[in-house]
């Protein structure tokens, strides 16, 4: 009753499982609510979604704020009663009720500039966009694990543990699949024994949701000549997760989030003059994150983001919260900043992608700098492809096309369009004078600005601190980790650049920005020398000052694994 | 054509404990909050059976993946079929839950014979596949019981296998060295101490893995003996957080000054784990010898211990001196006087268990002996010198049983060492170590004797040979136990237990365990845990000449080369020597470290493996396998010395059992030197040279 057909390999002969009607690249929240709504939409449709981490949840890293919107919108179709569950209270547990805004001037001073917030939104200004009340303040690595689960309830396949090499085409030229990468090959290329080669998924829709800079959708807008208005800029953030006392946490408060400018990235007249600035949000019971944002337009060799944290947690106003406390979770992400003209389009029918293949949430770039939030839009466009996607079952290749209509016609175009030249204002200007140039919004027109990494000068940070960043600590409470025997996905594309031009005048940034501490001097050369190492933040392929690092997927499985950030 | 299955065990994930992973009221780690994965050595085993099957050249062998559990163990099962497993069988019920090793070998045996039966309908072809150990349990006593039960052969510590003429034979891992060997028949158990292929699951496979049936067995549908905590010879009686380790991180100013150093805390040994299972209260006396029958200073629970201190208090108040004093109406004011504190039904427990004064155990305090070319291990010497301490408390005599082709000639130096009787056992056919052959001399006389405790020491071989003879003789064995102290349980009425304390759970947390439905208490203890004593060459003991039937039948495996010492990596070396980037180069890694080691070796008499951080071993200094750290081998020896190592916290997990922790280098704000015992500011090139030169002058 139990006999077993025999067979060479269990694996071999499942070739119909290698083919499925709708991929996504990457189990974010753009993702898994692309699975979610299509589900909604079309139960028998077959869905896998893919990504790279571990487990869901480990590749997750943001604040995070979250507008109620569009997650409302997607679960209460998904899962009737879904606020009343277990999952959802742990998740969305603080609500936020308290919303500071801070200047912070040298290191002991703090003003608040809410009221300011407030009358700029009286006023219609841009500004006004930045109030987070009745927003969650959650932690996105859960609202991922949490969402994940629920797709897969709904019978999503979601398969963690892959990851996406590139886009395959067919002879049309049409999206066919996309490869995956290659497992059980040494450091120098050659197959182990368990070599498994990555197999090509073949599906008729392909989704690309990997978050910002997305090795899949940059590969693939170089090969579908997509094109973006403005270059993509980058912002790197760092953040910890703080166990505090208990006296400390309810000082702060469950529902407030503290987001401040100046000091120690911008101080005016004597610099440091850099765009971005740090968080304060609380999290579960005992717990607040703690992180700095930081424009990747940054000019100073020496700058490391860590080394900011490091300041603003020495801050009077911030060192309140957490002093004594121990950093028990740790990470680095990039957020896209460019905006609006940023996003990746088809030149002929300005889609958001091409034929068969859509480019969602931070992918495409879809967060609001005013707002400093794109989770909620993120969210959204996976709404919309998954609309886009029904609509277009009979005809794949019109579904960018659509899905980009979807997008125009939803909250994420009407708000990205007021934000649009906000940030391109400030990269122009600077901080000083672009922020309040910014408020004349959308009659502002759109400022050619460099790309980020043309930006580095010899300059160094005035306000480096003393004790350089424990870096080491730093990644194994991101816990990370990679198979050690791979090849390097970190490639120097010419070594000569790093010798000649680099390390005479900045003297290899690299080493010192890099937030995981992958780049050492090792014989007198720069090499990736701890890929191991990496938090899959790619700051290094957006800021090597010559442009001359490559970031490329490891083997599925490695990388940070994050359960609180 | 052989068929393969291959045991897989879900187990939290101890490589990732977060904060909230801890209970708040007791610092113990709670299980139920840390994330499940498949066991690492279950993994490999996977890989490592279809390794076997390709090389085999036999495409036509099926490979079933077992497990028992919870529900949700399920997950292990499908992690195999996205790689290897053609079927899966799941093995769960709520009444195999709260199960020991016996009680967990048991019913997989069971299942196993019926899979054989029933699904795979191959008869006697067939090879069981599984890890080493579990990382939660870690024990290594399941598959060798499982052997013991199904009366096969058992291959354990394999790293290696090649198909040669139709069989194949194996390589693994033996005390000091590595051994080949083949099995002489099938089917056979294997348990794979390290395969470093694991096998990658493929999309494909994965999603067909989450479609494809598990067949779902309860205890009904393999009728096992011996199952869940009923079935089981050992139970947990207590569960606290290990003793936090403090370094002295001292910094010495001289190679000269180190190498004394080093030479004496490595001779001191007392380890940290020694001192966490010493008794507080000094040594146990049998209730004859106690001042008055009230005390009762070594109960086996602090429970027990707290309601006797109440109880003895109340009895003082209400002047009764005698238990037959106490009756109904006694009790009633000893009730009223303890309040809440227990129950009637407790204190009649605990009155009974006054008046009990024969211990529960009778018979010898035994220690299975290890030796290799005619000298004794020193791990037997330890625990003789532990079973002396163990029988003076319960008044018994010490037997050290040892079995070999001719062994008659190391009882005296057992005598010296604590023995009272040497149980030999000579025979041609025990010439090497055979652990059907072993385990059938030893559970033989153990079944004659009915020693009352029965020690093994935690190497390759006694972890081998303990679950085998105590599954056969019916007796619970607690693996690896780093504590072993007599007590009491007066409620139970139960005199001069044996109390078995070892770490779980990755050494995160520490557990006690005492036998039960057993007529022998057996636990192994691991090699350096427990202190010799000074070799007393007066002492006079007697030689029990033991003899067994044993034939040629009774040897299972055939040997076919062994290696000892070099040309292995033994990262449980008593000593290790580890080279991270501060070495610079591959040369002095090499010169340094291999002077080191040799240096040390010579001083300290014992063997001195050679490790690496994980940097030293990227930058080529040296081969992986001497990788230690997180992501390396973990390591435990008595003394550690790290050279030109930063200390990252990757490193410092991988060695948190050390019990001597030395560091050199050359930077002075190095983390490591706030990790350590002792340290030298210094360059390694210069400070090596000396240090070398000053082991050969202490």
């Amino acid at each position: 009753m139990f006999a077993i057909k025999l067979k060479e390999s269990n694996v071999a002969n499942h070739s119909e499982y290698s083919k499925v009607s709708v991929l996504v690249v990457g189990a974010g929240p753009a993702g898994l609510a692309t699975g979610i709504q299509l589900k909604v939409l079309k139960p028998e449709l077959d869905i896998c979604v893919i990504d790279k981490a571990l487990d869901l949840g480990n590749h997750n890293l943001s604040g995070a704020v979250l507008e109620k919107e569009p997650l409302s919108t997607l679960l209460d179709a998904a899962k009737p009663g879904w606020r009343e569950t277990d999952e959802a209270k742990l998740v969305l547990a603080n609500v936020i009720d308290k919303d500071d805004i801070m200047f912070l001037l040298g290191r002991n001073m703090a003003f608040g500039i809410f009221p300011m917030i407030k009358m700029a939104r009286g006023m219609g200004l841009g500004f006004g966009q930045m109030i987070h009340h009745g927003d969650y303040s959650l932690s996105i690595s859960r609202l991922t694990k949490w969402l994940g689960g629920i797709a897969k309830g709904m019978g999503v396949e979601v398969l963690t543990g892959f990851a996406a090499d590139h886009v395959v085409f067919d002879g049309d030229g049409v999206a066919a699949g996309v490869k995956l990468v290659d497992r059980g090959l040494n450091k120098e290329g050659h197959k182990e024994p368990n070599c498994v080669e990555g197999e090509t998924v073949q599906a008729k829709f392909v989704v690309l949701a990997e978050g910002c800079d997305g090795l899949v959708t940059e590969r693939f807008v170089e090969k579908a000549g997509l094109k973006r208005q403005s270059h993509q800029l980058y912002s790197l953030g760092v953040k910890e997760l703080i166990k505090v006392t208990p006296a400390q946490y309810n000082r702060f408060t469950r529902g407030r989030v503290v987001h401040a400018m100046g000091y120690p990235i911008w101080t005016p007249v004597v610099g440091p003059g850099m765009f971005g600035g740090g968080i304060v949000y609380a999290g579960e019971q005992d717990h607040l994150a703690v992180g700095m944002i930081v424009g990747l337009d940054w000019k100073y060799h020496d700058f490391n983001a860590q080394d900011a944290l490091v300041r603003f947690k020495e801050h009077k106003f911030v060192r309140q919260f957490i002093e004594g406390g121990t950093v028990v979770e740790a990470g680095a992400k990039m957020i896209p900043e460019g905006g609006w003209y940023a996003v990746p389009r088809d030149p002929q029918t300005h889609s958001i992608g091409k034929g068969n293949v859509m480019i969602l949430g931070d992918s495409a770039g879809f967060v609001n700098m005013l707002k400093i939030k794109g989770l909620h839009n993120a969210i959204d466009s996976g709404i919309q492809a998954a609309k886009a996607i029904v609509a277009s079952l009979d005809k794949p290749a019109a579904a960018a096309q659509r899905y980009t209509e979807n997008v125009e016609a939803s909250n994420i175009a009407k708000e990205m369009q007021t934000a649009q030249n906000f940030r391109l204002t400030v990269a122009k200007f600077g901080p000083l004078q672009g922020m309040p140039l910014s408020v004349l919004g959308r009659s502002l027109p759109k400022f050619h600005v460099e790309k980020d990494y043309e930006m580095m000068t010899a300059a160094p940070y005035r306000l480096k601190p003393s004790m350089s960043f424990d870096k080491d600590t730093f990644t194994a409470v991101a816990a990370t980790a990679h198979r050690e025997e791979q090849p390097s996905h970190l490639t120097i594309l010419d070594r000569t650049i790093c010798d000649t031009k680099c390390r005479p005048v900045l003297h290899a940034p690299c080493i010192t920005f890099c937030p995981a501490g992958v780049y050492e001097t090792i014989h007198e050369e720069v090499k990736p020398a701890n890929p191991s190492n990496c938090l899959h933040c790619k700051t290094c392929q957006r800021k090597c000052p010559f442009d001359n690092i490559r970031w490329t997927a490891p083997e599925g499985g490695g990388g940070p694994r994050y359960k609180r950030m | 054509m052989s068929d393969y299955i291959v045991l897989v065990k879900q187990v939290p994930d101890v490589s990732q404990i977060t904060d909230n992973a801890f209970d708040p009221e007791t610092g113990t780690l709670v299980r139920a909050r840390l994330a499940n994965v498949i066991n690492e050595l279950d993994a490999q085993a996977l890989a490592f059976a279809r390794h076997m099957k390709r090389i085999s050249g036999d495409a036509n062998a099926r490979l079933v993946a077992l497990t028992m559990g919870p529900p949700m163990a399920d997950e292990v099962l499908r992690y195999s079929l996205a790689r290897a497993a053609d079927q899966v069988v799941l093995l769960t019920d709520r009444a195999l839950g709260g199960a020991d090793t016996v009680a967990t070998a048991n019913p997989l045996a069971h299942a196993i014979r019926r899979i054989t039966q029933e699904i795979l309908k191959c008869g006697d072809d067939f090879l069981v596949v599984s890890g080493m150990q579990s990382v939660d349990g870690d024990t290594a006593q399941v598959p060798a019981q499982i052997a013991e039960e199904l009366k096969l052969p058992c291959i354990a510590y394999v790293t290696g296998a090649e198909y040669k003429n139709g069989r194949f034979e194996f390589t693994r891992i033996i005390s000091g060295g590595s051994q080949t060997v083949a099995a002489k028949k099938l089917p056979a158990v294997i348990t794979v101490a390290k395969y470093e292929f694991p096998l990658f699951a493929t999309f494909a496979g994965t999603r067909w893995g989450a479609k494809a049936p598990v067949i779902q067995w309860g205890a009904n549908d393999i009728n096992a003996p011996l199952i869940g905590a009923k079935g089981s010879k050992t139970a947990v009686i207590r569960v606290f957080p290990p003793g936090k380790s403090t370094r002295k991180c001292q910094q010495v100013h001289s190679a000269g000054e180190l190498a004394k150093i080093v030479v004496e805390s490595y001779k001191k040994g007392d380890s940290q784990a020694a001192t966490a299972g010493k008794a507080e209260d000094g040594k146990y006396l049998l209730p004859q010898r106690r001042k008055s029958a009230f005390e009762r200073r070594w109960e086996a629970t602090a429970k027990e211990q707290e309601d006797y201190n109440l109880l003895a208090r109340v009895l003082k108040d209400l002047k009764i001196t005698d238990v037959n004093q106490i009756d109904a109406a006694a009790q009633e004011k000893i009730l009223a006087a303890v309040g809440t504190s227990f129950q009637k039904k407790a204190l009649e427990d605990m009155l009974a268990g006054l008046k009990a004064s024969e211990p529960a155990f009778r018979g010898e305090v035994w220690v299975v002996a290890e030796h290799s070319d005619g000298v004794v291990h020193p791990a037997t010497f330890e625990l003789t010198g532990k079973a002396r301490e163990l029988a003076d408390s319960l008044e018994t005599r010490v037997g050290v049983c040892i079995a070999g082709e001719n062994v008659a000639h190391m009882a005296q130096e057992l005598i010296a060492a604590g023995a009272d009787n040497v149980y030999a056992i000579e025979d041609p056919l025990l010439r090497e170590f055979d652990p059907t052959a072993y385990r059938k001399a030893i559970s033989d006389a153990v079944d004659k004797y009915v020693p009352q405790i029965v020690l093994y020491a935690a190497t390759p071989q006694g972890r081998m040979l303990a679950p085998m003879v105590s599954y056969r003789t019916g007796c619970g064995l607690t693996a690896d136990c780093t504590g072993l102290d007599i007590r009491d349980s007066s409620r139970k009425g139960e005199i001069g237990l044996l109390l078995q304390t070892r770490p779980a759970l990755g050494g995160n947390v520490m557990a006690t365990i005492r036998t039960k439905s057993s007529k022998s208490q057996m636990a192994t203890a691991r090699p350096g845990v427990m202190k010799r004593l000074p070799a007393d060459p007066a002492r006079q003991g007697k030689i029990v000449k033991h003899q067994v039937e044993l034939t040629v039948d009774d040897v299972s495996l055939e040997i076919l080369k062994t290696e000892l010492g070099h040309g292995q990596v033994n990262l449980h070396a008593d000593a290790i020597v580890s080279g991270g980037k501060g070495m610079q180069s591959r040369d002095n890694y090499e010169n340094l470290v291999g002077s080191l080691t040799g240096a040390l070796s010579r001083r300290l008499g014992t063997e001195v493996e050679r490790g690496a951080s994980r940097a030293a071993v990227e930058q080529g200094f040296i081969e992986r396998i001497h990788q230690v750290g997180q992501t390396g081998t973990s390591v435990g020896p008595k003394l550690y010395v790290a050279l030109g190592i930063s200390g990252a916290i990757q490193h410092m997990i991988g060695v948190a059992n050390t019990e001597t922790i030395v560091a050199i280098n050359s930077d002075p704000s190095a983390p490591i030197f706030k990790q350590c015992d002792y340290y030298i500011v210094g360059g390694v090139e210069e400070v090596i040279p000396q240090l070398v030169d000053a082991l050969g002058a202490v």
